[in-house]
Formats: structure tokens, C-alpha cells, sequence
């Protein structure tokens, strides 16, 4: 009886093990059969180097990868600190009910729809930088790398904390009894110990901040110029794919979108994979 | 056998989440002996060492009176004055604890340690000291072709005399071990006994021990804790 039950559910989980990761598969698939007109009539390299221009017929999207790359880069540059910051009090400086509030609300707002964060952004925070730079209508790569980062760093935080929170108990009694103090403590013990962790959580806050649309389509002011500095506006590529989605289904400008597709999603791919190998070369070592 | 005090608690009381483990505790300590602290578990024994390096004050809901004086360079001084900096107490009162806890980094790396905290800098004198705390803890023969392999790849007995050694590399004038042999074989107990009886000279060793032959076999002076004070 048991026997049978058992066969039951194992072909029930080989079956959606087996449909989620075919799923996968075929989308990536799917992706790259849309774009291959475009792509074996420009060549994919050439359209990952060229400007958008589609009145004289250049689909590139070396503008979009250029700005998607500044974009989740600063955003980065951004959250790394702020999630340094606010995981080092969590963990280790402030008293317990404390840390434990503030994790809660740090859990809550990774929940928060990303349309908020634009809406804040555009309301807040362009007018300020309008003002303050005197440069363009705010809407630009820095603006949309502030919001952005801010939109990450929970999920940065998260991963800090929990790489702080795997430490053995037993190294930092060691330290204390040895006379370190709480700076000493931080750098000599905890950072060295939770340096892998760590990266896989800024792996994949990159990861977030790459696949993300509507920050930077609210924020980035969406010329396909390629930006020449931060206070430019720029387009990223999950941006182009939502304005262009709209264009006629056979034009090659919408052909070139499945090329945008295939770049994000090789690139969430590697970063998985990254990921992954990082894990599992922490695993190997303990 | 000198009978100078070293350290004198007077009327120490401690609680964890209101629950009394120690009640006005007084007995004073003689300086360059090893005095054993005895008792059945859960009496505070471990608690009570810890009060000597203020290394409780990181547990929640902990809580303390009494005082705690130590001679240290020279003159008695209250661990929990407001000018005694804790760090400070740290590198004069050591302590080794039950499991061994070598830090995860290299063996040369675990010893240099305190000095890197004490914000040495001289890679030198660095060496040096290394070599002398690892000599001084009987490790230095069996480790000197290996220092920079991981701590961690050590046997028990040895990460124990490592962390020894490393409590030593600052130069304490006391040492707090709490039951350091436990987790070991009999040869690495032996090792270790012989250790500490070398050190007596130098520093002055309370040592938590259930074992009542090892304490009888080194120990100077035996006080024995019991429903959460000291009875003898």
C-alpha cells in the first residue's frame, strides 16, 4: 500500500521537476527562434554592438546593455554600503528586540511592488535631483541607480544577515575572550568568515537589479542614446522590451526585442550558475 | 608557596533571565597557583569565570553585583570600574575554553592574533612571540613545519594547547580554563596537565575541572561550588 503510494508521488514530483525545468528550456528556445530572422540578418553580434536606429534600419541594442549595465552597477555601488550597514547593526550592535523589529521590516519591504518604489522615486526624488543639478529633467541613470539601489538592499541586507547569522558562535567567543572590540571583531572575524555569503547575496541583488523593468523605465528617462554621463537619461534593456512590445509583431524593431530576452536571460544564467558554484565551493571547503 | 591574593570577588551575585546562579560568593585566589573550581554541573562554575573577564556581558538578560578586584600590574583593581576597558582586562585575564576554538584561519595566523589586536604590527617580533607561545604550550615541535596550514586540521589535544598558546602570546597574569580537557584522550589530558603545572610560575590558573584525580594531581587549592556558592 505504502509501495504504491510512494511511486505515486515520486512520478507526481519527476513530473513537475520535469514540466518547470522544460519550461525553462523552451523559453530560451522560444527566444531565440522569434529573434533568429533579425539575428541571422544583422548577425546577434552585430546587434549586441550597434546604436538603435530604426529608421536606418539599425536595430542594435548596444545602447540598452550599456545602460543596463551603468544602471545596476551604480545601483550596486548604492546598496553595498547601506546593506553593509544596516546587517552589521541587525546582527551584531543592536539589542535584541530591536534587530529583530528592524529584520521583520526589512523582510516586509522586499515585498513592496516595485511600481512604489517608481512612483516615490518620480515624485521625490527627480524634482530633487532637477534641482540640485541643474541638468536635464531628472529623469537620468543616477536617479533610477539611487531608487534602484534602495529597491535592493533588502534583499542585499537579508543575505548579509543570514551569512553573519552562520558564523559559528564559537569565533566570535574566541575573539571577545582574546580582547578584540566590536570594529575589530567586524573586520578580523565576521567579514573574512561571511565573505562567500556575502557575494552570493550581492550576486544575486545584481541579479534583481538587472531583471527589473519598471524602476528604470519610470526613472532612466529611456533615450537610446547611449548615456555619456550619469545625469543622461538612458534606456535599460527590460525598458526597451516594454516600449517596444507594442510595436507591429512582424517589424524587425519587434523581432530585435527576443535579442534583448536572450541577453537578459543568458545573463540571469550565468549568474545562477555563479551562484551556484560559489556555494558549492563553500560546501566543499567545511 | 606564596600566599599573596591575586584576585578577590566579594559578595558576587548573578542571574540569567532572573534566575539566581550565583549568591554572594567571597573567596579570594593566591597568586602563581592553580586552584581548582569543583562542583556538580549547572552550579555556575563557568558562569563564575566569566565574570572575571566580563565576558558575560554580551548574554542577554544577564545580570550582575559584587565586586571582582584583580592585582594586575601590580595594584588591585575593580574589573567593573567604569575606567577599566574591557578589551584591556581581556589580554590580562586569557581564558581557554571547554571545546577547542581555534579560529578558522592558519596556525601561524591563530597565535598572531591578540598581537594583531593589540595592533602590533612588527612582523619580527611577531614571529617571534609565535614561536614563544607555541613553545611555551609544548606545541612548537609538532607544529613548527606547518604553520600555515588551517588550525582546524589539527588534532583535538593540539588545537587545545593552540589555544592555550594563543591565550598566552599576550602575556596574562591570569589564566581561566573551563574544564579544557574534557573533550581530550588521556595522553593529550596528560600533555596538558604537565602544561599548566610549567606555567604556575608565571601567572596565576583557575581551572574548572570535574575530574577529581586531575584536580588532586595539580591543583594547590580546590574550591567547590554547590547550590550556586562556595562551600569549601
Amino acid at each position: 500500500m505504502k509501495k504504491i503510494g510512494e511511486l505515486v508521488a515520486e512520478r507526481t514530483f519527476l513530473l513537475s521537476a520535469l514540466a518547470s525545468s522544460s519550461i525553462t528550456v523552451a523559453i530560451l528556445a522560444f527566444m531565440v527562434f522569434m529573434g533568429l530572422p533579425l539575428m541571422k540578418q544583422a548577425g546577434f553580434y552585430q546587434l549586441l554592438v550597434k546604436p538603435w536606429a530604426p529608421y536606418q534600419g539599425s536595430f542594435g541594442i548596444y545602447p540598452m546593455i550599456v545602460g543596463t549595465g551603468c544602471i545596476s552597477f551604480l545601483s550596486l555601488v548604492v546598496a553595498f554600503p547601506l546593506s553593509l550597514g544596516c546587517s552589521f547593526l541587525i546582527a551584531t550592535i543592536a539589542p535584541k528586540p530591536v534587530s529583530k523589529g528592524l529584520r521583520r521590516l526589512i523582510e516586509l519591504m522586499t515585498g513592496i511592488p516595485t511600481v512604489i518604489y517608481g512612483f516615490v522615486g518620480i515624485f521625490l526624488l527627480v524634482p530633487y535631483i532637477r534641482e540640485l543639478f541643474r541638468s536635464g529633467s531628472g529623469l537620468c541613470v543616477l536617479t533610477a541607480a539611487l531608487v534602484l539601489g534602495i529597491m535592493i538592499t533588502p534583499t542585499m541586507t537579508l543575505f548579509f544577515c543570514d551569512s553573519f547569522d552562520r558564523i559559528p558562535r564559537s569565533y566570535l567567543t574566541a575573539a571577545e575572550a582574546l580582547g578584540a572590540s566590536r570594529t575589530q571583531k567586524l573586520l578580523y572575524v565576521i567579514l573574512p568568515c561571511a565573505k562567500k555569503g556575502m557575494l552570493n547575496g550581492v550576486i544575486l541583488a545584481l541579479g534583481r537589479a538587472v531583471g527589473d523593468t519598471l524602476v528604470a523605465l519610470m526613472l532612466a528617462g529611456n533615450s537610446v542614446r547611449v548615456p555619456g554621463s550619469v545625469l543622461e537619461p538612458a534606456r535599460t534593456l527590460t525598458a526597451h522590451i516594454a516600449l517596444v512590445i507594442a510595436a507591429d509583431y512582424e517589424s524587425p524593431e519587434f523581432r530585435s526585442i527576443f535579442a534583448c530576452g536572450v541577453v537578459l536571460y543568458l545573463f540571469t544564467m550565468m549568474v545562477t550558475f555563479l551562484v551556484r558554484y560559489l556555494s558549492f565551493a563553500e560546501g566543499r571547503r567545511d | 608557596m606564596t600566599e599573596a591574593i591575586k584576585i578577590k570577588v566579594t559578595d558576587l551575585s548573578f542571574s540569567y533571565r532572573d534566575r539566581p546562579i550565583l549568591k554572594n560568593v567571597n573567596v579570594d585566589f593566591a597568586e602563581n597557583s592553580i586552584t581548582a573550581l569543583t562542583g556538580p554541573s549547572g552550579v555556575g562554575k563557568s558562569t563564575f569565570l566569566m565574570t572575571l573577564n566580563r565576558l558575560w556581558e554580551n548574554l542577554p538578560d544577564a545580570d550582575m553585583t559584587g565586586t571582582v578586584e584583580i592585582k594586575l600590574q601590580g595594584r588591585f583593581r575593580n574589573v567593573y570600574a567604569p575606567t577599566m576597558s574591557v578589551t584591556e582586562l581581556r589580554k590580562m585575564v586569557a581564558m581557554v575554553f571547554q571545546a577547542p576554538n581555534p579560529l578558522p584561519m592558519s596556525i601561524r595566523k591563530n597565535i598572531a592574533f591578540p598581537l594583531k589586536l593589540a595592533g602590533e604590527g612588527n612582523r619580527e617580533f611577531m614571529a617571534h612571540k609565535v614561536e614563544h607561545a607555541l613553545r611555551m604550550a609544548n606545541l612548537w615541535d609538532e607544529v613548527k613545519g606547518r604553520l600555515n596550514d588551517d588550525a582546524r586540521t589539527l588534532s583535538g589535544g593540539q588545537q587545545q594547547r593552540l589555544c592555550i598558546a594563543r591565550a598566552l602570546v599576550l602575556e596574562p597574569e591570569v589564566l581561566l580554563l573551563d574544564e579544557p580537557t574534557s573533550s581530550l584522550d588521556q595522553t593529550s589530558i596528560a600533555v596538558i596537565e604537565e602544561l599548566l603545572l610549567g606555567l604556575k610560575d608565571r601567572l596565576t590558573i583557575l581551572l574548572v575541572s570535574h575530574y577529581l584525580e586531575q584536580v588532586s594531581r595539580i591543583s594547590d587549592t580546590i574550591v567547590t561550588f554547590d547550590d550556586n556558592t562556595i562551600i569549601s
